[in-house]
């Protein structure tokens, strides 16, 4: 903390948002959380794994599976810990009624959106690595000689996991702008992240499939597992990419139209 | 200085806010009156940008609040003392603020100085009493050293030394040279700190005059008589609104006492008493507002 002024602005901005975030102690429960349920996860399915391909029936042996895939499929569950954070840095102030607070010390609803998505991203990135790397640590142990763990692969599903995760907090974000309530955004989430995924991609009318296959959570599991996937992992990112900065702009319209 | 031009705001068809057309000045406390639901935090809220007008403009300075790169240097305000996160400690609070708009943090530490909270600064401001909150909203608004301060309802849930206290800061705010907007319903309160008021009422504008001569205007400015024959002035007083207020005693406005004491003189009637009686402002005020009530009962104003 320095005593010197500063410029305010964007840097300013970003700054209080910082701030803001560290001195809830809501934000450190939710990073615990986060670690504790992506190792319950992790551990859940590499057990699974390993119970699998050593009991007595041979047609459900998945064989020999990279650990950070299987840490990619706990981020499913894992990230809805994790969206409540971002979440709650625009819900949490519309419950609150510090939204008037935030919007008196920066007026522009766009600046306040984009530090609040920058902050998010700075957090939420390394989160996701770490989350990456801890997982896949765990599973390695667990799973024993049914995992395979390369460097390479570990770290670059642990960054696509940071990015997903990132970005998907992003677009999250965005939605609690403009739905400004935690308990509706959150079941927005689980609809828009898991029912709706679930009900398109095992439609049988191809569009119906297609339009499942652009949601932002199926992008996301292209973008960080490319197994069996329609399109190529870097559309997938820019398809999350796109929800991202469709649903901020969203946000922002509205934050400038609607009051406070 | 405060300027705002035509200022409106609808909700559908309900007009909380109409057709605004005032200015506030620099040195001096200029109280915003009203009965609840008149506007009063409507147009707080549109003065700082947080709420959009319908139509019309307000100004900080000649400028929309929006347009300043610090707002918080120029304008501090305390609209609502419970607008922050109950979570976060009173000091985290305002270190946000301050980081916000490039206000050295020192100044963090002198802010809750200045309103008696620096003991508590680390703790949580949802533990806080409604009159903690108000102090630490009062930080908030002097944060950026701003010349313009708005306060919306400041001395609610304080106790009697923090009234005092609030009374005293803002004299001194505005003995500085600063615009100080206060509003309040409190009209004792307003009678001792305002120099000026603006009183809306549904909305919209009532008076806008220097306390005294809101007092003045008031046709609660009577004149109270007692004589065993009062009786015999009231046919010589066709203009004036008379009450009788005891045996012998009436109460006269709409006449200047000079004229009542010659005309007792003229009528041989004995005169025991010839008394001036100054409306409180808050007899004016319900003069005022009496029709524009919006949450009351209908001519509850009248029935005092």
């Amino acid at each position: 903390m320095t005593s010197r002024p500063r410029d305010g602005g964007l840097p300013g901005a970003v700054a209080a948002e910082w701030t803001k975030l560290w001195s809830l102690r809501s934000t450190w429960w939710t990073l615990a959380g986060a670690f504790a349920l992506c190792g319950l996860m992790t551990s859940i399915l590499a057990t699974d794994t390993v119970h699998d391909n050593t009991n007595e029936l041979t047609q459900d042996d998945p064989g020999v599976l990279v650990t950070s895939d299987l840490v990619v499929a706990a981020i499913d569950i894992v990230q809805f810990v994790v969206l409540g954070l971002a979440i709650l840095t625009i819900t949490g102030e519309y419950a609150t009624g510090s939204i008037r607070t935030t919007l008196q010390a920066v007026p522009p609803r766009g600046r306040v959106l984009a530090a609040k998505a920058a902050v998010v991203t700075a957090v939420v990135f390394p989160l996701g690595v770490l989350l990456g790397l801890t997982g896949t640590a765990v599973a390695s142990v667990l799973m024993g000689e049914w995992g395979r763990t390369t460097l390479a692969q570990t770290l670059g599903d642990s960054l696509a996991i940071g990015a997903y995760l990132a970005l998907i907090s992003v677009f999250m974000l965005g939605v609690g702008a403009l739905l400004r309530s935690t308990a509706a955004t959150l079941t927005l989430s689980f609809l828009l992240l898991m029912a709706l995924p679930m009900l398109l991609t095992n439609a049988g009318v191809p569009l119906v499939r297609h339009v499942g296959d652009a949601l932002p959570s199926a992008a996301g599991r292209y973008f960080m597992n490319g197994e069996d996937s329609p399109y190529a992992p870097a559309a997938g990112l820019a398809i999350l990419v796109a929800w991202a900065v469709a649903a901020t702009v969203a946000a922002r319209t509205s934050m400038r139209r609607r009051d406070a | 200085m405060i300027e705002l031009r035509e200022l409106t705001k609808r909700y559908g068809d309900k007009t909380a806010v109409h057709d605004l057309t005032l200015t506030v000045e620099p040195g001096k406390i200029t109280g915003f009156l009203g009965p609840n639901g008149a506007g009063k935090s409507t147009t707080m809220r549109m003065i700082l940008g947080l709420d959009r007008p319908t139509s019309g403009t307000a100004l900080i300075d000649g400028r929309p609040y929006a347009a300043f790169p610090h707002p918080l240097r120029e304008v501090g305000a305390l609209l609502d003392a419970k607008a922050l996160h109950p979570g976060r400690s009173a000091r985290a609070h305002l270190v946000a603020l301050a980081r916000s708009n490039g206000i050295p943090t020192a100044r963090v530490d002198e802010a809750l100085e200045t309103v008696g909270l620096a003991a508590v600064a680390r703790r949580r401001a949802g533990t806080f009493s409604l009159g903690m909150g108000q102090r630490l909203g009062i930080a908030g608004a002097l944060l950026g050293d701003p010349r313009v301060l708005l306060f919306d309802e400041p001395v609610n849930g304080l106790d009697p030394d923090g009234v005092l206290w609030v009374r005293r800061l803002m004299r001194t705010l505005a003995a500085e040279g600063r615009t100080v907007f206060v509003s309040s319903h409190l009209m004792s309160e307003m009678e001792l700190t305002a120099d000026r008021l603006v009183v809306i009422g549904k909305g919209r504008l009532i008076a806008d005059a220097p306390v005294a001569e809101v007092i003045a205007r008031s046709s609660r400015n009577a004149v109270r008589l007692r004589s065993p024959r009062a009786d015999l002035l009231p046919p010589h007083l066709p203009d004036a609104d008379i009450r009788r207020t005891g045996p012998d005693t009436l109460t006269i406005s709409g006449v200047p006492i000079e004229r009542l004491g010659m005309l007792c003189h003229e009528l041989g009637v004995p005169v025991l008493e010839l008394s001036p009686q100054a409306a409180s402002l808050e007899e004016a005020y319900m003069e005022l507002t009496g029709g524009s009530v919006e949450y009351g009962v209908r001519g509850k104003a009248d029935a005092r």
